[in-house]
């Protein structure tokens, strides 16, 4: 794999077919293996919710139907409105069985960062998702040295301007 | 693999090939997700025969759904255009006489692959 782990990478999966939860959860781990991944599952967003505040997953894997066996239960868009409004840099795959260009307008809208169809080849798009999720925190970190770096080189510059203007200004016969 | 192997083989409806491939051949993994079957698969048909029984179109699509992400895991092909065509009449609330029909292979789809993957278990310990 590309991208080299330095964190730990929180992920939750939230839906509720637990034959697909636990075939994703041991096929991300499978494909990601180099990567320190701890991925947590859920059947509902009630039940994810309660676990978010205290993990803050860097991403959740979301299915679109939580409610279609159990109708009390919230969907998939008010989980990830919910999860948007509590941690905004929290990066969400919204999954579905249905292609319909509406629901992948909606999930968008709502601040998915992408829309997966549930079809033969899900685990295998899914993997390229979080491959370019994993390459894009990387970047993130890469760019945040790199401006520290910056930050650190600016005040050196700087000190050295006003320890030269210093001297020029004390002692102008040292120079 | 012998011939009568090969011909089981054929006659079965589950195919763990994929399942397989995706656990990257790791027999615990694979068990982990058959014995999430074995429990997950009888409690959806109960749900899915009382909502028949019922007349609950909102129930047996929403069951229907569920159960299309598990059979393509565990290569039940047969049923894919079953629980679609389930899906498809229980969102329009039509044809329960064809739902009945549809429940019934369902059903029996279902048992074949419980027994199956009931005698697979042991392959995985």
């Amino acid at each position: 794999m590309i991208v080299k782990a330095k964190n730990k990478i929180n992920i939750f999966i939230v839906d509720d077919n637990k034959v697909f939860s636990m075939a994703l959860k041991a096929d991300i781990e499978d494909a990601f293996a180099d990567l320190v991944i701890e991925i947590f599952t859920f059947e509902t967003g009630e039940k994810c919710k309660r676990r978010f505040m205290q993990v803050m997953p860097e991403l959740v894997i979301l299915d679109y139907y939580l409610n279609s066996a159990d109708f009390g239960a919230a969907d998939g868009i008010k989980v990830l409105d919910w999860i948007k409004q509590e941690n905004e840099e929290t990066n969400v795959i919204m999954l579905t069985s249905d292609d319909h260009i509406d629901i992948a307008l909606k999930s968008l809208k709502h601040g998915a960062s992408d829309y997966i169809v549930k079809t033969e080849t899900q685990f295998r798009k899914i993997n390229y998702s979080l491959l370019n999720f994993f390459k894009m925190m990387e970047a993130k970190v890469e760019a945040r040295r790199y401006k520290r770096i910056l930050a650190a080189l600016f005040i050196c510059v700087a000190l050295l301007i006003i320890g030269v203007t210093a001297i020029q200004i004390f002692m102008p016969s040292q120079l | 693999m012998n011939n009568s192997e090969s011909e089981n083989r054929n006659l079965n409806v589950c195919d763990l090939k994929y399942l397989n491939d995706l656990m990257g051949g790791k027999k615990h993994l694979v068990k982990g997700v058959l014995d999430v079957f074995l429990i997950q698969i009888p409690e959806e048909l109960q749900c899915i025969n009382e909502a028949v029984t019922k007349i609950n179109y909102a129930v047996i699509k929403g069951y229907a759904h569920t159960m299309k992400s598990t059979v393509s895991i565990m290569g039940i092909s047969c049923l894919t255009d079953i629980l679609q065509e389930m899906e498809d009449l229980s969102a329009s609330s039509t044809d329960i006489e064809n739902i009945i029909m549809l429940n019934q292979k369902l059903n029996l789809i279902c048992n074949k692959a419980i027994e199956e993957i009931e005698n697979e278990k042991h392959n995985y310990v």
